[in-house]
This record gives structure tokens, sequence and C-alpha cells, in this order.
């Protein structure tokens, strides 16, 4: 390498390649808890690349109907061409069947629509939430190739690996004794919501400066925002 | 019916001067040679009833299939061209499977008539989409289910017009039938009442005499969703309306 | 995959008030079988002395050994027990000594001064490059999932009990959500009279 830089050394050292990358990673983290009648979702507003930061404000959440929402991560230009994708067979939905998707039929349609692209994948984590029919929270988490699993809580992302051990225990009561796990009320899911963040903002670069945070129930979806650290 | 023949009862894309696509009309024709089929909806479920006729004493009755299960919860009786209906069944059971895979969820009765509504006006000349059907089919279709609307009755014709019903008939007794439905139905009739009605009227319409072998009988209940009935079950049924 | 992470395995380590604590996980695998249940990774190495060596196991036992042998000369030569700076200093030292060829561990050194029993953590990368932050260090397999447990749980001047606590549920919620860590796992609280060291039982899958 060092004997190459000069340009007296010089040789024609055979056909050079130039890799192709099409991927980003754009960072970003959301987290989703579920209640027994909401479900609490948020992201932090950070867009960044490397060691730049694109913007402070850019929400990862996607409201696709009345009663559900998206939360991505990952490669934002994936991310915005999947979310742009799901809006549209949303609409066709609502127009061949007269009726708004549910939210687990989304959950089951971003399933197969990851898949059929199982070779050259949207970079995208994934995370839905929403009601169900019965107007129970859940919450769908994805790979980037469509495995889908429901569950009442979840952290992914940039700081997924940071939150996720912590939702575990707080919410999901693992490791506790002597406590009979409950459902949580919105309140203390919202306290430990925004404590995640606070973890997150301090370890990971990639989050960071506020969160989005939308909290779905029968009567709606409302929007918070929270302020993080912005270094 | 048509006393003047023209060039435009050819052409199934060529409409007569008076705007009327004769293929079409005619196929809506040759479901009144088909067997009947009798569909009744009521609030706990649908019944629907078909004719088979057993043209000879060696045929096996048991291979003739004008009722049909297109997923769980949504069944069909055929009227017309068996063999047309049986391409329209495959693609209103595809459409269902598809439906599954891609929501996880039942797809409503009125889907699955829309989607066999889109195959049955594919006729004419092939286009982009592939080899089309060159003629309308010549097939009547009821479609019974039960979705989140609760149970329903669909009927569909080789035009591909889909209307909602609370009873119809289809087929060579089909007029006839029709009159007698009007009459039969009300709105709060039980599925027991139901069935009994769709089978004496079958069998007022029947050329032949009303049997176990010679009809098939369905329901559609939210609870037990598609039920062929047995040969034991049509009997037990008979018993009651001779 | 990272030598570093061939056998796997966590320690973390917590200041608290006037008592420091370290705690490990026990398992020793190969990649993602795992072959012992009982695997040390924490050391005494004096009165109130720890060291927690995650990493490559034999590097574990090896950099062990090295410690004990340079710590015992210490000790004879200067006739006293190590303050835990110097201590670091001593693995640090070690550590470069191997820069072109180093051993795969990521020592966690915590203790009490002998004099003062100032609380003392420090942790290194694995050619001795220390940090000695105000809080809690970690190290091993699952530094993600530690570093988001010890944010949100640890503050400052945790009693010896509450600091027990602290670090027990931020190691083994961690270790929970790593495939090659957990298994058990050991805590030890270093006061100024009294060393605690208590097992921990964990889920084992």
């Amino acid at each position: 390498m060092a004997v190459n830089s000069l340009a007296a050394y010089n040789t024609y050292g055979g056909p050079k390649s130039i890799p192709f990358v099409p991927y980003a990673d754009n960072g970003g983290s959301v987290v989703a808890i579920a209640g027994d009648d909401y479900v609490l979702v948020a992201s932090d507003t950070r867009l960044s690349s490397g060691f730049s930061i694109y913007t402070r404000e850019q929400s990862k959440l996607f409201r696709l109907s009345d009663t559900t929402v998206l939360g991505c991560s990952g490669c934002w230009c994936d991310t915005l061409t999947l979310a742009r994708i799901l809006e549209a067979r949303l609409q066709m939905y609502l127009h061949e069947h007269n009726k708004p998707m549910s939210t687990p039929a989304v959950a089951q349609m971003l399933c197969t629509m990851l898949y059929y692209k199982r070779f050259f994948p949207y970079y995208v984590s994934n995370v839905l939430a929403g009601l169900d029919e019965e107007g129970k929270g859940c919450v769908y988490s994805y790979d980037p190739i469509g495995y889908c699993q429901q569950t009442k809580f979840k952290a992914s992302g940039s700081s997924g690996a940071l939150l996720q051990p912590l939702l575990d225990n707080q919410i999901g009561y693992q490791n506790m004794e002597n406590v009979t796990p409950e459902p949580i009320c919105m309140e203390k899911a919202m306290a430990i919501l925004k404590d995640t963040f606070i973890s997150a903002a301090e370890r990971d670069i990639y989050t960071g400066d506020s969160i989005f945070i939308n909290i779905i129930t029968k009567d709606g979806i409302q929007e918070e925002k929270f302020t993080l650290r912005r270094d | 019916m048509f006393l003047t023949r023209s060039e435009y009862d050819r052409g199934v894309n060529t409409f007569s001067p008076e705007g009327r696509l004769f293929q079409v009309e005619y196929a809506i024709e040759a479901i009144k040679l088909g067997s009947t089929a009798i569909g009744i909806c009521t609030s706990e479920g649908v019944v629907l009833a078909v004719e088979k006729r057993i043209t000879s004493p060696l045929m096996e009755p048991t291979t003739i299939e004008k009722i049909v299960e297109v997923d769980k919860h949504i069944g069909c009786a055929v009227s017309g061209l068996m063999a047309d209906s049986r391409t329209m069944i495959d693609r209103a059971r595809i459409e269902c499977q598809n439906h599954w895979f891609v929501y996880n969820e039942r797809m409503s009765v009125e889907s699955v008539a829309q989607a066999v509504s889109n195959l049955a006006i594919q006729f004419g000349d092939s286009d982009d989409d592939g080899g089309a059907m060159s003629r309308p089919f010549g097939v009547a279709i009821l479609f019974a289910g039960c979705d989140e609307k609760g149970p329903q009755l669909f009927h569909m014709d080789p035009s591909g017009t889909f209307v909602q019903v609370d009873a119809k008939a289809i087929g060579s007794g089909s007029e006839g039938a029709q009159q007698s439905l009007q009459e039969a139905y009300h709105k709060s009739m039980t599925l027991k009442e139901a069935l009994i009605a769709v089978l004496t009227i079958l069998k007022q319409v029947m050329e032949e005499k009303l049997s176990s072998t010679n009809v098939e009988v369905m329901t559609m209940t939210p609870g037990q969703l598609f039920h062929m009935f047995s040969k034991d079950e049509v009997e037990e049924v008979i018993k009651d309306i001779a | 995959m990272s030598i570093m992470s061939y056998n796997g395995g966590a320690v973390l380590a917590m200041k608290g008030k006037n008592c420091v604590a370290i705690a490990a996980d026990k398992r020793f695998g190969i990649q993602a079988q795992t072959l012992a249940l009982d695997f040390q990774k924490i050391f005494e190495m004096g009165p109130h002395l720890f060291i927690g060596l995650p990493g490559l196991a034999t590097d574990t036992q090896t950099v062990h050994q090295r410690l004990r042998f340079r710590l015992n000369l210490y000790e004879l030569k200067e006739n006293r027990h190590i303050h835990p700076k110097t201590f670091a200093a001593m693995v640090s030292n070690l550590l470069y000594e191997r820069r072109f060829g180093p051993y795969f561990v990521e020592p966690i050194v915590a203790g009490l001064d002998p004099k003062t029993f100032e609380p003392f953590i420090c942790s290194m990368d694995l050619i001795g490059c220390p940090n000695m932050p105000e809080d809690f260090i970690v190290a091993g397999t699952c530094t993600e999932q530690l570093y988001g447990m010890c944010e949100a749980l640890w503050e400052p001047n945790l009693e010896p009990d509450d600091l027990f606590e602290t670090i027990s549920q931020a190691l083994i919620n961690a270790v929970d959500r790593d495939a090659i860590s957990g298994w058990g796992a050991v805590v030890h609280i270093i006061e100024k009279d009294k060393i605690t060291t208590k097992t921990l039982k964990t889920r084992m899958d």
C-alpha cells in the first residue's frame, strides 16, 4: 500500500472494482409498549449518518390508520419507500374491501411485503403498534426480511440492544421476585418509555435530540414531544 | 327473444346500435338451461340447495358437484356450464387464500364476489393481462358466506354483475322458484324454516322426484361455517317436507 | 466472529457509597456451545481488590496468573498491599507489553483504597487503555445491554444492599438478552470491613 501510493511505483493492478453499497445506516430508535386499552409508540428524532447529524427533528413514526402506527429505523430511504408503499396498500385495501385495515392485517401484510424483497431487502427495523379488533394494544416487531412476532413491548433500532433488557425487567417483570406481574397503566408505561430514551441518549450517538410519542387509544392518536440531550 | 338477428351478436366486444352486448345476454340465457339452485339468507345463516340432473342411471351422482367450498367461511352454488364454473371457483379459492396469506384474516363475501366478477368480465380480445377468455362465462353463482357483517348471500350472473340478496333462485326453474321464494321469505326466518322452504320450492320446480341422491344441500352458519349435508342429513330434511 | 466473543461472558462493576460491587456471569462456552457453568472471571487480588477478566477464556486464566505473579513480587518488594490505582497501572502495563499480540481480555478492576477506603473502579481495553468513570463500567459480550441497564438503574451513593440489588438486576437482565452470557452469576460487594460474595440464580437457556 505504502509503495503503491507513490506515483512512480504505480503499477497496473488489474481491473478496479467499486463495491455496490446500496444501504445507509441512518440510526434512530423506536420503542413501543402495549397496554390493555392503549399502546404507546415513540421514536427519537435524530437522523444521522456516521458522525454527522442530518436533522434533529425527523419523526420516524408513520400514522397508517386511526389505530395503527409504524415506527421505522435503519436506512432512511428504504423507510420512506416502505412507508409510502404501505400507505398506498392501505388505501387500496380501503377501496377494495370498504373497510379500514385492522392492525393484525397490516402486521401480516407488512410481513409479506418485506419477505417479497427477501434477496434485496428493505434495510429497516419495523415496529408496528396499534389496537386490535377488540381494542387491545398490540405490538409487532420485524426483522428486515419479514420475520414477525407479536409482543407486549419492543425496543428496536440503534438502541434496541440497550433498551430491550430494561423493558424485559420493568414491563415484563423478568427476574423480579415477590411481585405479581400485572398489566401496567399508561402513566407508568409513559414514565418508563421516557426513561429508556434518556438512558439510550447517554450512550448511543445515533439516538438523541428529542422523542415523538404517539398514544393510541380508542379515542384516537395523541402526539407528545419530549426533549433529550442534543450532544 | 331476439327476433332481429344481426351482425352484432357475434363479437363479444361489439355493442349493438341499441346498446346491447348480445353475447352477454345469450350467456345469461344459457343459465336458464342449467339446473336449479336456490339460496336463502337468514339471520342465523345461509342455506343453499341445488338440483342434480342425473341424466343416466349409469351416472355416479356423487361426482356431480354443484355446491363447493371456497373457504371455510364461503360456499358457492353454481348453475350453467359446469366447466366454466370450475375456473371461477378456482379464482375465488385463490383470492381467498391469497387474502389470508397477505392479511391473515378471512376475506369478506363481497370482496370474493368482486374478485370473481373481475374474472367474469375479462372476456374479449387478449390483452396485456395474457390470454383472455374468448366469450363470457356461462355461469351464475350464489355466494353464501359468513364474515364480520354476518351471514350474507350474493348472486352473480355472466355479465359479472353481483348483488346481495335475501333469497335467490338460478337455473332452469328459477322463474317459478323466485316467485315462490318471494312468498315464502320473511325477515325473521329461522335456518330450519329456510332449509325446509328451499327444499320445498326445489321440489316444486324439479322434473324428477326429489331424493337424497339428486339434491345437494349446504348451510353456512357463523358457528359451523361451511357444512355440506350428508345423504342421511338430506333424507332427514326431505322426510319433513314429504 | 470476533475472538473476543469466542467464549462469551460479561463483567461489570459499580461504585456505591463507601463500597464497590463487581459482578460477572459464570458461563464458559465455545461459541454457541455451553461447556461449563462455574467459570471464574473475577479474581480476588487483595483484601479490598478484585479484577474481572472477560474475553478469551485462556487469556482470562493466563492474565490472572501473570498478574498474581507480578502482584506477589510487588508485595514482597514493597511489603504492603497494593493500591487499586497502582494495580490498574500494573494491569495496563502488562497488557501494553503485548501491544501487537494482545491478550484478548478487557479487564475490570474494582476495589477500595487501602487507607482511605475510597471506592475505585477502572476498565481497560485489551491493550491496556484505562478508563476510570464515576459511575459504572461494563465489559464482555453484552456491553450494549449492560449500558442500557446501568444507565437506567444506577444512581449515586447507593448503600451496599441497594448496590447489590442494582448490580444484580443490571447483570441478569442484560445477560438474558445475550446468547453467550449468563448461566448463573456471582456478585462481590466490597465494603471497608467486609466482603460479601453472593451467587445469583438466572435462567439457564
